[in-house]
């Protein structure tokens, strides 16, 4: 019997990994929060760990108008090429 | 991205052995399928006279995309007839909208399920179900179509539970949830109607629902004490946010309602009106968030919106009201949104048989 796999058709996307940062001594850093409670409370401490131990500068706060979707394609664009990282995470 | 072929798996040609098959490969809801032999698909297909490798629905995050071939595929899996297949094609375009966002409604721990709402003349002509047992099992069309549905959150968009399927609890209606809205003695427009299709078209409406509550009144004899319960389910504490909200009015319910001259948009009016908790109330149970509120009583506010209050949804629009189930017994339904309000917005479409 033959049978048709019920999977996607689609190409399989090709993803890789960006190349690690070499050291985080004055790098620029990004956030982006999801909008859930206190998640950007808690992002904001942890970007200020990275100010305070690696001398970071925050560049970018971006934030999700909806906490489940996928942050906006110009939203990352943008962010990419202003920040050498990024941080993010759920808050709740 | 450029499709690739549909593969092929060469299964054994006993029956019970290609049910097997389909397990050992990781295809099914834990409820043994159909196994989707080539000619089925095919005849699933029939339908439709777009091309096989039209894409009707794309995964936001993966970008993985739902072909029509592969909705067959899933359909035949699911015990779909190939009639219910418009309908089904149907609710995925309107789920491909991105406010629907169903990547976040089936991948969230709130473990919402889609609802569909089926409404018009294509419901009868497929014989789903919209009376006795509405939600239960027992109709090949509502069962198979919401199945399927899930199958395809499954197979082609692979949510798969405990690995992107991170629901909590999940419920029920990931099974299944799919009905059609009762006409039979209906007195208020049919949703799709009240949608603006012209007559004769049939809409699939979809809803990310969290769950099933039954509202329970036997003893109400007008209209603000049966909605006057339904209001009080929308606004349990463990219910009560933002978000919108499907209610499904019993037949007995109705004729209560109705039959007092209320009109869809006073009903409406009325639970969006009575559906709220105190923000003292809120705050005893940790739930008020200031952020919400200030949504609920902006400048946009509803003028129903009362000060110092929380009520459920925005508007009086976020409430779908229908009705459906037998004639006897006052059970009607609200079903909440999922999890805590705005992350999906219920959508409908038509359901289009001229591809026939």
């Amino acid at each position: 019997m033959q049978l048709y796999a019920p999977t996607s058709t689609a190409a399989k996307r090709k993803a890789f990994r960006a190349p690690p940062l070499a050291n985080l001594e004055g790098m620029r850093l990004g956030i982006l929060e999801n909008g859930k409670l206190n998640a950007e409370e808690m992002l904001n401490e942890v970007g200020a760990l990275f100010v305070q131990r690696h001398g970071c500068t925050i560049r970018t706060l971006a934030s999700k108008r909806n906490a489940s979707a996928p942050a906006p394609a110009a939203t990352l664009v943008k962010v990419a090429q202003e920040v050498d990282f990024l941080i993010t995470g759920l808050g709740d | 991205m450029p499709a690739v072929s549909p593969r092929i798996h060469e299964a054994p040609d006993d029956l019970l052995a290609a049910i097997d098959y389909c397990y050992e490969q990781g295809w099914t809801d834990g409820l043994p399928v159909v196994p989707p032999e080539v000619g089925r698909v095919r005849a699933m297909l029939a339908s439709e006279s777009r091309a096989a490798d039209t894409v009707i629905a794309r995964h936001p995050a993966t970008e993985l995309e739902l072909s029509l071939h592969a909705a067959a595929v899933n359909a035949v899996m699911a015990g779909c007839l190939p009639e219910h297949f418009p309908v089904l094609v149907a609710a995925f375009e309107a789920m491909d909208r991105p406010d629907f966002n169903f990547h976040g409604s089936t991948a969230s721990t709130g473990g919402s399920a889609p609802l569909l709402v089926v409404s018009g003349p294509y419901a009868d002509e497929i014989a789903m179900n919209a009376d006795v047992n509405l939600f239960g099992p027992g109709n090949r069309a509502n069962a198979t179509i919401g199945r399927a549905v899930r199958l395809i959150l499954r197979n082609v968009f692979q949510m798969i539970p405990g690995i992107s399927d991170k629901s909590t609890q999940g419920n029920p209606g990931k099974y299944s949830f799919c009905i059609a809205e009762r006409a039979r003695g209906n007195p208020w427009p049919l949703l799709c109607a009240a949608q603006g299709y012209p007559a004769g078209v049939t809409s699939v409406t979809v809803f990310a629902g969290g769950g099933f509550c039954n509202v329970e009144n036997h003893g109400g004899n007008t209209p603000e004490q049966v909605l006057g319960s339904v209001a009080d389910a929308m606004a349990n504490y463990g219910c009560i946010t933002l978000g919108q909200s499907v209610v499904i009015l019993a037949p007995e319910h109705m004729a209560i309602v109705a039959g007092a001259g209320w009109t869809r948009e006073q009903a409406q009016n009325f639970l969006f009106t009575h559906a709220r908790r105190s923000v003292e109330g809120m705050k005893g149970v940790g739930k008020y968030r200031d952020r919400e509120y200030d949504t609920q009583h902006g400048d946009a506010a509803s003028s129903l919106v009362e000060a110092d209050f929380v009520h459920r949804g925005l508007s009086p629009d976020d409430i779908l009201i229908t009705m459906g189930g037998g004639d006897a017994g006052g059970h009607s339904c609200f079903i909440p949104s999922w999890s805590r309000g705005r992350g999906s917005i219920m959508q409908h479409g038509p359901i289009n048989l001229g591809r026939k």
